[in-house]
């Protein structure tokens, strides 16, 4: 029966950031979300606790207070318990950072586990190195980039995507993957699971409360919006317009 | 004296890789290491496009991943304490980055697209795309080392340089990986390279069934070009490889021509064809964030639309 931790993490809502006029980003309108690649790993460990017939799927997070939203989300989605490591100064950490936080959170408050699952990357910052990382803060195997996997006889066995194919590897338990996006589909929390989630026992862990100081060791300089944005002509689906959207393709001498 | 050093697994990496660490090299006034398999070409070659000293992987029992290098990667790195470790953000060396970054305490610049010395302030300036390629996020690094990984195909591989020289190190073999590879199978060949076509028909969500995806293909061979997907095309529905997934998570293109049908235009997909000639788009929705990210597109339906450009294609 597995006990599987799962990181996940409460991230603006990319879909509606707007550029601002002086090409800043305008994060007035956005919501929040759990990170996508994180519902896969939420999702994945718990499909293993239900295929080791019982166990339990931790939750952990670290995040500014207001992430608490995020918190009760993740345990709509599969986990039976959260810890929740937050503070004011816990927002736009850099992932060596975060990794550092849950690694104090694990090796001081869960004394036992079988595997740590981590999304492939955040929806925001998208770094990819909280896992592999909290791995070796741990001192503990890691597989990253795995879409399927498998736990049995106190190891695991996971097929990881890399270019030139796949790798079937085993690794010995406790363990930490990344997952993809195709390992699973994400359950989509129905007003049942929502119920229940609150009353899983959460725990909050503040910082006075975890030893370490944390430091960054990148300074964030700037984060402007991209332009993505061109001149964005729509053409009506009838002949003029395919006859206009053909003749723009031969102008620009891309047909040849 | 300063050092930057890179760590290939392939040639093709290897190239771009000096093309990188020379970009800095000079500036920085460092010498450049750099650390490869054997299958990443012979020593002189690396020494003549651009490597000062070369330190060779030896070769791993057939269960090892390439990670298992790590333990003698880092002891290297802390007794000589190079400024930049670079790598290619490829699986292997994304995750092989992250772990020595932990190991050496150091900060890590993911998926790196620009990268320059800052002579003035002794640092490293970096960007990278953060949310979904939404926005540009700038780093610099004061402290040493900082590990940066590059997106392949980034830097012009480097070239042949003549009269130089360089000492070559054989690195001793790592303790056995935890981590052990059971079986390796090669990806079948079935998809033709996007991130080298002149023109790419991308197929989205707009397509109702995987045989239509036809009409795709035919647009495709009238323009001469090959066909990309969206990510629910290919990890939801599977109807195509994964390596025709265009986006910030599967490749990104740089074709002369991108025509999307039936792709909304998600910030995460679009930043892969960032550097597209022309980006056009045909799509029902006429709201659909597409529109204001193409040049010009038709507000209508594939199904109706595609068959008639095609047509017109043939005058």
């Amino acid at each position: 029966m597995p006990i599987v931790v799962a990181c996940f993490k409460w991230v603006v809502d990319e879909a509606y950031i707007r550029k601002g006029s002086d090409g800043k980003l305008d994060f007035s309108a956005v919501d929040y979300k759990i990170g996508e690649y994180d519902r896969n790993a939420i999702e994945e460990a718990a499909r293993l606790r239900d295929a080791g017939g019982g166990g339990s799927v931790i939750g952990i997070t670290v995040g500014a207070p207001d992430s608490a939203k995020g918190v009760k989300d993740g345990l709509s989605r599969g986990m039976d318990q959260a810890f929740f490591a937050s503070d004011p100064s816990f927002k736009d950490l850099e992932p060596s950072q975060t990794a550092a936080i849950l690694a104090e959170v694990i090796r001081t408050r869960i004394p036992q586990f079988d595997l740590i699952t981590c999304g492939e990357g955040s929806s925001d910052l998208y770094a990819q190195q909280v896992g592999p990382r909290l791995a070796e803060l741990l001192g503990i195997p890691c597989v990253c980039f795995v879409q399927k996997l498998s736990l049995e006889g106190g190891k695991l066995v996971a097929d990881r995507r890399v270019e030139d194919g796949i790798e079937v590897v085993e690794a010995p338990l406790p363990a930490l993957v990344t997952v993809l996006p195709d390992i699973n589909t994400p359950r989509i929390p129905g007003v049942k699971d929502t119920l229940m989630a609150g009353k899983k026992p959460v725990t909050a862990i503040k910082k006075d409360e975890l030893a370490g100081s944390f430091e960054g060791t990148l300074k964030t300089e700037a984060m402007t919006a991209s332009s993505l944005e061109r001149t964005g002509e729509k053409l009506a689906a009838d002949a003029a317009g395919i006859a206009r959207f053909v003749d723009s393709l031969r102008k620009s001498g891309v047909i040849r | 004296m300063a050092g930057i050093w890179i760590i290939a697994e392939t040639r093709e990496q290897a190239l771009e890789l000096l093309g990188a660490g020379r970009s800095l090299a000079p500036g920085m006034g460092a010498a450049l290491t750099a650390i490869v398999r054997k299958e990443a070409g012979p020593p002189e070659e690396t020494i003549a496009r651009g490597a000062d000293e070369v330190f060779l992987l030896p070769e791993l029992p057939p269960d090892q991943p390439f990670g298992a290098h790590l333990p003698v990667i880092e002891q290297e790195a802390k007794a000589v304490s190079p400024d930049v470790i670079l790598f290619i953000s490829s699986a292997r060396g994304k995750e092989m980055a992250a772990r020595l970054a932990a190991r050496l305490g150091a900060g890590l610049c993911s998926g790196c697209t620009a990268l320059a010395f800052d002579k003035a302030s002794g640092s490293i300036r970096m960007e990278r795309l953060a949310y979904g390629g939404a926005a540009i996020q700038k780093l610099t690094s004061s402290a040493k080392p900082v590990v940066v990984t590059v997106p392949p195909r980034s830097f012009e591989p480097a070239q042949t340089m003549d009269g130089r020289q360089g000492k070559t190190r054989e690195l001793p073999s790592p303790p056995p990986s935890a981590v052990r590879i059971l079986e390796r199978k090669p990806k079948e060949k079935v998809a033709k390279d996007i991130t080298e076509a002149r023109v790419i028909v991308c197929a989205g969500r707009g397509f109702d069934r995987k045989e239509d995806l036809a009409l795709a293909r035919e647009l495709a061979d009238a323009l001469g070009g090959e066909l990309g997907a969206t990510r629910p095309l290919t990890e939801e529905m599977h109807w195509l490889p994964e390596d025709l997934c265009i986006g910030l998570s599967g490749v990104q293109v740089k074709p002369e021509l991108y025509v999307g049908l039936g792709v909304s235009g998600q910030i995460q997909h679009m930043t892969g064809v960032r550097g597209a000639k022309i980006v056009c788009a045909v799509n029902r929705d006429e709201n659909a964030p597409i529109f204001a990210l193409s040049d010009f597109g038709i507000v209508g339906s594939l199904y109706e639309v595609v068959p008639k450009i095609i047509e017109e294609l043939k005058k």
